[in-house]
């Protein structure tokens, strides 16, 4: 399949079965898809898996500040030359995300890691611990979130 | 009353330390007599915290931070960057730039793939292969010194194109040292696949089929040597890899010896390669002008670097700075496959397992802890001792 294939099956697949999705073409090579509701999020990508277009770089997740109060994560996905990224959004405060680990068990690092910096729970994760952050670590602090200031961790 | 007839489990722990990666990890596998049966893995021992620190800096300095990600490809996370803001602001590097990109990154590849034969022959207690082939390394970093000036981290990119170029004694002298390192890697092409005590320890052992390595993730010559066609040279080809096609190194027994297999192949490769490149260099300027403010947008960009996919994702604010910068090294990626495939595996087979992927690891003196869980004793072994260890298993088994 060539990209252009590639591409065109994905935007097939994200529109069918009334999940509430809505794609773009920011460039030739990729499609971005807004996954509005959480609940298709995993059922998205089950269905991407089953076409092997569901080949997962990274999951990244971008702090979209105190002003927005949402977190943005961005599923990305390679089969080829394409890029297919999921993206959708969680509130700042509470957020929480379903795992991947069941179907994609790479997605685990990944998971553990956004947990940790960002603060969002993964549901369904098969070992929730730290994954980079020192054990002692103060708990409710995210480094990689944009308000992150590092005095927090010298209160005591 | 709790039976003495269960058979005794341990719980050891590998690391924490494991300097030379950037991600160091700790290890924690749970042994029913000699035979793995969980494996756990920690890491976070040296983050730097360099995403982080690369939202703060601006674009020139945030080169210079991310060549400094990892000491063995320096030169491919420079390039990902290079490529990726070079994308946003919309500026092509000249041809002759993205040959010479090419070029240090395939040197990097061989001085890569040498230092892991090297380093997993010393796993397996084959130090005379770890001592010849570390001392052809320094061959290719010598190679590398001429060119930029630098052993370790290069310095080759710029944003916008490189900073080094190539003259005719430079050509020769690669030339020249690659007939020698070709010479080499076909010796060891034949120790790796010929000698006896030496398949002993990678015929057959870790074995992932293609259905395993794709659901894990795996990547790099690791897939690769599982039959997973995946090298994102041929993929999707960056820098000069549309002009300089690569044939791509795949095995189908998946077990270590065809890891090794892969990554000879991929040095024989490289080999071809770089003697194609010096022989068609496109004539041309080296830079092409870069602005100091990067138009907003997001891009990711996947390069192959010695261990596999390399990707970076840069999202930029127009401002000077990026907004926020994602790197995913490939041994995260292939960590997954060690956790999964040292389950049913003996003890001894561990260290080897965990060289199989090429983790990036220069420290061979980590802490082992030995642990009873019955009975909450806790021995402790090192590394070393672990390495010897799983090396007099094998020698007893004669």
């Amino acid at each position: 399949m060539n990209t252009e294939e590639i591409l065109t099956l994905a935007t097939g697949i994200v529109s069918s079965w009334d999940w509430a999705t809505e794609s773009s073409r920011p460039n030739p090579k990729q499609l971005d898809v807004k996954v509005k509701s959480l609940d298709e999020l995993v059922p998205i990508i089950v269905a991407l898996r089953v076409k092997r277009l569901g080949y997962l770089s990274a999951i990244v997740c971008l702090d979209l500040g105190p002003e927005a109060n949402e977190l943005e994560v961005l599923y990305h996905f390679c089969p080829g030359d394409a890029v297919i990224a999921l993206r959708v959004r969680v509130p700042r405060a509470g957020a929480s995300l379903p795992s991947l680990c069941e179907i994609i068990p790479g997605a685990e690092v990944f998971e553990r890691e956004l947990q940790e910096m960002f603060g969002i729970q993964m549901i369904g994760l098969n070992t929730p611990d730290r994954l980079y952050l020192p054990d002692d670590w103060p708990d409710g602090i995210y480094p990689m979130r944009k308000d992150f200031d590092p005095k927090a961790l010298f209160a005591n | 009353m709790a039976t003495n007839k269960e058979p005794e489990r341990f719980t050891i722990s590998i690391g924490p330390q494991h300097p030379a990666l950037k991600e160091p990890g700790s290890f924690q596998f749970t042994v029913d007599g000699e035979i793995v049966t969980k494996a756990y893995v920690r890491l976070g021992y040296a983050h730097r915290g360099i995403e982080k620190a690369a939202e703060q800096r601006n674009w020139i300095q945030d080169l210079y931070l991310l060549e400094r990600v990892c000491g063995i490809c320096s030169h491919i996370h420079a390039t990902a960057y290079c490529l990726a803001v070079e994308e946003l602001a919309h500026v092509e590097a000249p041809p002759r730039a993205q040959a010479i990109r090419v070029l240090v990154a395939e040197l990097e590849r061989i001085h890569s793939h040498f230092l892991w034969i090297g380093v997993s022959a010393h796993e397996a207690g084959f130090d005379t292969l770890f001592m010849y082939s570390w001392r052809d390394r320094e061959t290719v970093m010598d190679l590398l010194e001429r060119l930029t000036g630098n052993r370790v981290n290069y310095s080759a990119n710029v944003l916008g194109g490189v900073k080094c170029d190539i003259d005719a004694e430079q050509t020769t002298a690669i030339l020249d040292g690659l007939n020698f390192l070709e010479e080499r890697a076909r010796h060891y092409f034949d120790v790796l696949t010929n000698d006896s005590m030496f398949l002993q320890r990678t015929r057959g052992i870790a074995v992932m089929s293609r259905n395993q390595a794709e659901v894990m993730g795996a990547i790099g010559p690791t897939a690769r040597a599982s039959n997973v066609a995946r090298d994102v040279r041929i993929e999707s080809p960056y820098a000069a890899y549309t002009q300089y096609p690569i044939k791509m190194a795949l095995d189908t027994r998946g077990d270590l010896e065809a890891r090794f297999v892969v990554r000879v192949n991929e040095l024989f490769e490289s080999f071809r390669l770089i003697r194609q490149i010096l022989a068609t260099l496109p004539e041309g300027e080296l830079t092409a002008r870069m602005p100091r403010r990067v138009p907003a947008g997001e891009v990711v960009k996947r390069v192959e670097a010695p261990r596999g996919e390399l990707y970076y994702f840069i999202k930029s604010n127009g401002t000077d700075k990026p907004e926020r910068l994602k790197v995913r090294t490939p041994t995260i990626c292939n960590m997954t496959s060690v956790i999964k495939l040292a389950v049913g595996h003996q003890l001894a087979d561990v260290p080897m397992i965990l060289a199989g992927i090429d983790p990036c690891f220069s420290c061979n003196d980590r802490t082992v802890e030995l642990t009873d869980t019955d009975r909450k004793t806790s021995n402790i072994m090192t590394w070393e001792e672990l390495r010897r260890y799983g090396i007099k298993f094998y020698e007893a088994r004669k």
